[in-house]
């Protein structure tokens, strides 16, 4: 699985420009389902069919980034984040653009480094002048991280882990399953996650799952005075009970529960006091979907190097697995 | 109503726990109090609660109007078991951290845990300390009970409710209480139901308590997609006028419900509305809101092709603490109120064509 995920972290896609990353899952998972394909926004849906009600599992494919909002005569380009990025962090960092090449980010001359917010960055990709500039890059051209993937002791280290670990459980998930399910399993690779959860809105609209479960990173408290939280890696994954854009479905949680201690998974519950995933965008589509999620805890999230634990992700494709092969309850969950 | 069972309704619905996404005793409290003047009551798939009367008019072309409450209190939710079997917690909705401290909860894990949120005694704190603003990451939930026994009653993930009993206060006219936001709105659902009880209407009416109000109007999301009502009126609370409080953005308490205005709100719904309230000499007032109301209405107006929607609040004063307190004549106007809309609404909202401004 390491070399999965070493070419899903490695592979450059912000959100609103997933192709690269959507090529190399549909290749990665089309012998593992029934069906592939790619819907108006560009989430990638991967089916096994079976029997209602359909369980969809959502994984995001987009990453943070930016976008390139002008190309001054000098041949430096000014920059826009795409999604959660902060200045700071890309000071010295290098970015990667589609084509491939790179540039490198920093800052006009600054009193402190609290000055600094996006107006004063600007990315350097070699260029001599505007023209020169002109000819690789356009306005609104987007660049990723640039970091490859490094195992570090008994963890992963990469850009994109967030979302990409998630792609990862789905694709190895969908490769471990049995020739019959007794439901029908929607893997989802979703777009725009980062940008307020969009892929996920439409790709839910149109499936009509009886089930929703979004698989993520989340955040931890198990780091030098970091926020307060039980979260902590090599505990198993997590279960989520509330974040920012959902409170878990109290049935989908016990179910995922119940699952777990059946097979002896380790798992941590999980509260996030900032922070959404796909689940929150599934649970509220037309009257209503019961969803949860299942996080992957991760360290350093939104910078070039987010760190998980193997173990966690073992785990989680184990308990995924699980749950796929597990009967959902088909009756009215409320009445 | 008499008044005296209006603030027994009032009472026993702001005392039941129901905090967002967590909301089935309340639910409870105001289905017995529903289901005696509608003809059946549901729970959606998303959990809110729809109590369904028929309208008269014949089934061909019958239109419907969703009244819509929600049931969710602000709360909160244990995020992690400290040494010694203290709690940590963070918010459910918008709770505001300087009502906090001292104040008895229900910790609902295995078993419902009586405790109080502890912090630093003032002699303790510094004097930076002192006048910093108290934080969440500031308080904890004290139990009583060792650390032992916490860890085996209590999780991550269990919730939090605040344990304060309603008060009726001098004059008994005014009860103070949580949760008055929004069971309020529900009980004013309960009054109109009451009040239709001997009277004819022809539209369907759906009268609903919704869930998740307090974290983004998300059960109105899903019940305006799922009911799809020809129309929809949002009942909940706005701010009372107290000292330093006035001017448009706070409202006399008596002097009845709050009719809102803005783009958020149906001009036609709007205009009969007001009309109904002046023809039957209904007390109220208007607030005017500028972008999308922070109530349900926001969700109905956008659902499916648009829902032409309107909002009555009851004004209340503190809102978001454990005191919350309102005028029961208020409750019983905007009932009122919302009846006198169920039985005569016309469902014409065609748009005039108008002159264009010279």
């Amino acid at each position: 699985m390491e070399a999965l995920i070493k070419k899903l972290v490695e592979a450059y896609g912000p959100s609103g420009d997933e192709a690269p990353v959507r090529s190399l899952i549909e290749e990665e998972i089309r012998g593992a389902v029934d069906r592939t394909w790619t819907d108006n926004l560009g989430n990638l849906v991967a089916l096994r069919e079976g029997p209602e009600p359909l369980l969809m599992l959502s994984a995001h494919m987009d990453e943070i980034g930016v976008v390139v909002t002008h190309i001054d005569e000098e041949g430096f380009l000014r920059l826009a984040p795409v999604g959660g990025v902060s200045p700071h962090l890309l000071v010295g960092q290098r970015l990667r653009f589609k084509e491939g090449f790179t540039g490198t980010v920093y800052h006009e001359k600054l009193k402190s480094l609290k000055e600094l917010d996006w107006s004063k960055l600007y990315l350097d990709i070699g260029a001599v002048d505007g023209a020169s500039a002109r000819e690789k890059v356009g306005i609104g051209d987007a660049a990723c991280l640039d970091q490859p993937f490094a195992v570090c002791g008994g963890r992963y280290l990469g850009k994109a882990m967030d979302d990409r670990i998630g792609c990862a459980v789905l694709v190895e998930t969908a490769r471990r399953l049995s020739r019959e399910l007794p439901q029908a399993v929607a893997f989802v690779f979703s777009v725009q996650e980062e940008v307020g959860l969009r892929g996920a809105t439409t790709a839910a609209y149109q499936l009509k799952p009886g089930y929703g479960l979004a698989v993520d990173v989340t955040r931890v408290g198990d780091t030098p005075k970091a926020p307060l939280s039980a979260v902590g890696l090599g505990r198993g994954p997590a279960v989520k009970v509330k974040d920012s854009s959902v409170i878990t479905h109290p049935l989908v949680r016990k179910f995922m529960m119940e699952t777990a201690e059946e097979k002896e998974i380790p798992f941590q519950l999980e509260v996030l006091e900032r922070g959404g995933t796909d689940a929150g965008a599934i649970h509220l589509s037309r009257e209503g979907v019961p969803t949860g999620a299942l996080s992957i805890p991760c360290r350093y999230i939104h910078t070039p190097s987010e760190m998980v634990d193997a173990g966690d992700v073992r785990h989680a494709v184990e308990l995924l697995t699980a749950l796929c092969l597990k009967p959902w309850p088909r009756q009215k969950v409320l009445d | 109503m008499k008044e005296l069972e209006l603030s027994t309704l009032l009472t026993e619905l702001s005392q039941a726990p129901g905090a967002s996404g967590f909301e089935e005793e309340a639910l409870e409290v105001a289905a017995g109090y529903l289901r005696p003047y509608v003809d059946r009551i549901e729970r959606d798939p998303f959990g809110n609660l729809v109590a369904f009367k028929k309208g008269e008019a014949p089934e061909e072309g019958r239109k419907s109007l969703a009244l819509v409450a929600h049931i969710d209190e602000i709360g909160a939710m244990v995020t992690k078991l400290e040494p010694g079997g203290f709690l940590r917690f963070t918010s459910v909705g918008g709770i505001d951290p300087r009502t906090l401290y001292s104040l008895p909860v229900i910790v609902h894990g295995k078993n419902r845990l009586r405790g109080v949120i502890g912090a630093k005694p003032p002699h303790l704190l510094s004097q930076k300390e002192l006048e910093k603003e108290t934080r969440l990451e500031d308080l904890f939930i004290d139990l009583g009970i060792p650390e032992e026994q916490v860890q085996q009653q209590v999780r991550v993930g269990d919730y939090i409710t605040f344990d304060q009993a309603a008060q009726l206060l001098a004059g008994g006219s005014c009860l103070a209480g949580k949760a008055l936001d929004n069971r309020a709105g529900v009980a004013a659902l309960v009054v109109c139901a009451r009040e239709l009880e001997r009277v004819r209407h022809q539209a369907d009416l759906y009268l609903v308590a919704t869930v998740q109000e307090e974290v983004g109007v998300r059960g109105a999301i899903t019940a305006a997609y799922g009911l799809a009502p020809d129309a929809a009126v949002a009942v909940d609370v706005t701010h009372g006028e107290a000292p330093g409080i006035s001017g448009g953005k706070a409202f006399a308490l008596g002097s009845g419900p709050v009719i809102a205005m803005g783009p958020n709100i149906h001009p036609a719904l709007l205009q009969q509305l007001k009309k109904l309230a002046k023809e039957y000499r209904i007390p109220h007032q208007l607030e005017a809101v500028a972008g999308p109301t922070s109530t349900d209405a926001r969700a109905f107006q956008i659902a499916r092709q648009g829902i032409p929607s309107a909002l009555v609040s009851i004004p209340l004063r503190y809102m978001h603490s454990v005191v919350e307190l309102l005028n029961l004549e208020d409750l019983l106007w905007t009932g009122r109120l919302l009846a006198l809309l169920a039985r005569h609404l016309e469902f014409n909202f065609a748009w005039e064509e108008e002159a264009p401004c010279t």
